[in-house]
C-alpha cells in the first residue's frame, strides 16, 4: 500500500482527528492565554512577584512533556483532561513572558503623559499598555500554539485525542508494511495545522493590531 | 465718590498679574533614600492666565516641582491650591484632569488616530459624541492643522512640529484652566521651534491659559514667560521676575551666570514686531498690474525696489525698475519675497530673518499672510538703542534709589 493509497483511504479518519487535535489545542491555547497573560500582568505591575513568576512557568519547560503528562494522571485519569492540563503549562511561558516584555517595552512618555491626563490604572492597562504591548503578546501566543501544536501530538500516550492516535498506532505496529504511512500520515497532518495556525495568526494580527503601531 | 482706578501695566501686552489661580505652599518632596528633598520647600504663585516658566539646570528640581502640582510625584509635604481649593489630597486622577499636560516627548497614543489623541480627557470626563468630534476639529483648526486631513492619521504620520502641536491641542481638549508644559519643544528643530514658540503664543493670547513652563532654555524663558522664577538646586528660587527686571537686575552672581554673555541679544526677545513703527511707505503693487504703472511708481519712490503682492495681498516677489523694464511674467521676474514675519514675532526672529532675506528687510505679514508693512536694520537699531536707553535709566534708577547714586558715573560714560 502505497502513502498516496493509504492517504485516499484515510483521508476521512485524518480528518477526524485534525479536529479533534485542533480542539485539544484550542482548549489548552485558550485555558493558558486566559492564565498567562494576567500573570505577565502581575508580574509587570507588582515587581516582588516577577521572579517567582517567570521561574516557575520557566520550569515546566523544563520538564520532559512525557512527564509532565504522565503526573497528571493520577488527579485526572486518562484521556483529554490529563493532556489539556500538561499542554496548558507547557504554553504559559511564551505568552508571559511577553506579556511582561511587551508591557515593559511600552515608551514610559506614553504611560506618563496618560497618568498626566487623569486616566486611572484599569483604563491606563486596558486602553494604553495592552495595545500597545498586543503585537509582542500575540507573537508570544503563536510560539506557544506552534510548540502546543507538536506536543500536542505526544498526549495521545497518556489516551488524549488526535493526530498522536495514528502516529502512535504505526508505531505499535511496527513489522506491519503500513506502519510508516500511519507514522507519516499524522505526522504530515500535524505539520499542515501547525502552517494552518501560523497564517490564522498573521491574519489575526493584522486585524487586531492598530494601523498606528503597525 | 472714591474709585479705585485700574493699575496701568507697565507692559500692555503681557497681561498683568490678576488674581492668584494656582498657590504652591512650602512643596516638598523627599525622595527615599536620598539625603537631601528634591524640591525643598518652594513656593510660588501664579495668577490667572499668567505664563510662569520654571527655569534652571538640569538636575534643580524643575521637572519634579512641575509634577508636584499633577501629583504624578505625590509631595512629601505643603500644599497645592488650585482656585482656592486644597488640592493635595483628594483623587488624583480628578486632579489631572483639570490640568492640561503636554510633555517634550508628546506622549501621544500612537495605537490611536489625531482626534481619538485629543479626545481623551473630554471622554474620560464624559463628553457627549457630538460635542467631543466638534472640539476635536475646533481644536486642530486652531492648531492651523485641516481637521479632514488630520482627523484619522496617526501621530507617527505626522511630523514632529505636528506631533507636537497635537500634543498641545490634547492638554487643551477639555479646555482646563491650568496647563503644564515640560520643555514642550526641547526636542524640535530650531526652526520649527521658533515657529511653534510664536504660535503658541498668538494662542495664549485668545485662549489666556494659566500655564507652568518648564526648560533649561533662558531664552525661551524670556520669550515665553510673563514671569521666570530662576531655580537652583533643591528648585530654591534664585529669583521670580519678569523678564525684563531679572535681565536688567539679576538679583544674585547665580542668576547672572545663568543669563550668561549677550543679555543685550536676549533683549531682542522682549520686544516684539508690533512694538515697532513698521515701515509703511514701501512701494508696493499687484501681480496683476501694468508694468509701465508699477515703473511710475516705484520710479517717483525713493526706493530701489518695489514688492508685489498678489491677489490675497500676500508678498510674492521683490522687483527694480531693471526687472519691469525687462518684462515677462510678473510672478516669475525679481527675487523671491522672504523673511515674513508676523506682528508677535520677536525683534530676535526679525533680525534673523532680515539677515537671510533678500531685499535686506523683513517683510510683516498679518495671520493670514497678508502684507502689513516692513521692518528694516534701522528700525530694530533704533529700537533697540531707546531699549538701552530705557533699561540704564531704570537701572540708575535702582542704583539711586539704593543709596550708591554717586556709582551712576559710571554708567553715564558708556
Amino acid at each position: 500500500m502505497t502513502f498516496f493509497d493509504y492517504l485516499t483511504n484515510s483521508y476521512d479518519n485524518l480528518f477526524e482527528l485534525s479536529l479533534e487535535h485542533i480542539r485539544l489545542v484550542l482548549i489548552s491555547m485558550g485555558i493558558a492565554i486566559v492564565a498567562g497573560v494576567p500573570l505577565g500582568v502581575t508580574a509587570h505591575r507588582l515587581k516582588f512577584t516577577r521572579a517567582p513568576i517567570l521561574s516557575i512557568t520557566s520550569f515546566f519547560l523544563t520538564l520532559p512533556s512525557l512527564a509532565l503528562f504522565a503526573i497528571f494522571i493520577p488527579i485526572f485519569g486518562l484521556g483529554a483532561p490529563p493532556a489539556i492540563a500538561g499542554l496548558t503549562l507547557y504554553a504559559l511561558l511564551p505568552i508571559t513572558a511577553n506579556t511582561l516584555a511587551g508591557l515593559t517595552s511600552v515608551d514610559p512618555s506614553i504611560v506618563k503623559a496618560s497618568r498626566g491626563m487623569g486616566m486611572g490604572s484599569y483604563s491606563r492597562l486596558m486602553r494604553v499598555e495592552m495595545p500597545l504591548a498586543w503585537p509582542v503578546i500575540i507573537a508570544g501566543i503563536r510560539v506557544s500554539t506552534q510548540v502546543v501544536v507538536g506536543i500536542a501530538a505526544i498526549a495521545a500516550l497518556v489516551g488524549g485525542p488526535g493526530l498522536g492516535q495514528e502516529i502512535f498506532r504505526g508505531i505499535r505496529s511496527v513489522p506491519n508494511a503500513n506502519a510508516p504511512n500511519l507514522v507519516y500520515g499524522g505526522t504530515l497532518a500535524v505539520v499542515v495545522l501547525a502552517l494552518l495556525f501560523d497564517a490564522a495568526f498573521v491574519l489575526i494580527r493584522r486585524l487586531t493590531t492598530s494601523r498606528g503601531i503597525r | 465718590m472714591t474709585t479705585t482706578d485700574p493699575q496701568p501695566s507697565t507692559t500692555p501686552d503681557r497681561q498683568a498679574a490678576g488674581e492668584t489661580l494656582i498657590e504652591l505652599v512650602e512643596l516638598t518632596k523627599m525622595f527615599p533614600g536620598e539625603p537631601q528633598p528634591a524640591v525643598d520647600r518652594l513656593s510660588l504663585s501664579v495668577g490667572r492666565g499668567e505664563i510662569v516658566v520654571l527655569v534652571g539646570p538640569s538636575g534643580c528640581g524643575k521637572t519634579t516641582s512641575m509634577e508636584l502640582i499633577n501629583r504624578l510625584i505625590e509631595p512629601t509635604s505643603g500644599h497645592i491650591i488650585l482656585d482656592g481649593e486644597d488640592v493635595t489630597e483628594g483623587n488624583p486622577d480628578e486632579l489631572r484632569r483639570r490640568i492640561g499636560y503636554v510633555i517634550q516627548e508628546t506622549g501621544l497614543l500612537p495605537h490611536r488616530t489625531i482626534a481619538q489623541n485629543i479626545a481623551t480627557v473630554p471622554k474620560l470626563v464624559g463628553w457627549g459624541k457630538g460635542r467631543v468630534s466638534e472640539r476635536v476639529d475646533e481644536l486642530l483648526g486652531m492648531m492651523g492643522m485641516d481637521p479632514d486631513t488630520y482627523r484619522s492619521r496617526y501621530p507617527k504620520e505626522l511630523s514632529g512640529g505636528q506631533r507636537q502641536r497635537v500634543g498641545v491641542a490634547r492638554a487643551m481638549a477639555a479646555d482646563p484652566p491650568v496647563m503644564l508644559m515640560d520643555e514642550p519643544f526641547g526636542a524640535i528643530d530650531p526652526i520649527t521651534r521658533e515657529r511653534l514658540q510664536n504660535e503658541f503664543l498668538r494662542l495664549q493670547q485668545q485662549i489666556q491659559k494659566t500655564i507652568i513652563f518648564v526648560t533649561h532654555d533662558i531664552d525661551e524663558a524670556i520669550k515665553m514667560g510673563d514671569k521666570i522664577a530662576v531655580l537652583r538646586d533643591q528648585s530654591h528660587i534664585a529669583q521670580f521676575d519678569t523678564p525684563e527686571n531679572i535681565l536688567t537686575n539679576p538679583a544674585d552672581d547665580y542668576v547672572a551666570d545663568f543669563i550668561g554673555a549677550g543679555a543685550s541679544l536676549k533683549r531682542l526677545n522682549l520686544s516684539r514686531i508690533r512694538d515697532l513703527e513698521v515701515t509703511a511707505d514701501a512701494p508696493i503693487g499687484s501681480l496683476d498690474e501694468e508694468p509701465a504703472e508699477l515703473l511710475r511708481r516705484l520710479g517717483a519712490s525713493d526706493w530701489s525696489a518695489m514688492l508685489l503682492l498678489d491677489a490675497k495681498r500676500r508678498p510674492s516677489r521683490w522687483v527694480t525698475m531693471g526687472d519691469l523694464r525687462r518684462g515677462g511674467d510678473l510672478s516669475r521676474v525679481g527675487l523671491e519675497a522672504r523673511a515674513l514675519v508676523e506682528p508677535h514675532a520677536t525683534l530676535s526672529d526679525a533680525l534673523n530673518e532680515l539677515i537671510t532675506s533678500n531685499g535686506g528687510c523683513a517683510i510683516v505679514v498679518a495671520a493670514d499672510g497678508a502684507y502689513q508693512g516692513i521692518v528694516d536694520l534701522e528700525t530694530i537699531m533704533a529700537a533697540v538703542r531707546t531699549m538701552r536707553e530705557q533699561h540704564s535709566a531704570f537701572y540708575l534708577a535702582q542704583k539711586t534709589s539704593h543709596g550708591v547714586g554717586h556709582d551712576s558715573r559710571q554708567d553715564e560714560g558708556r
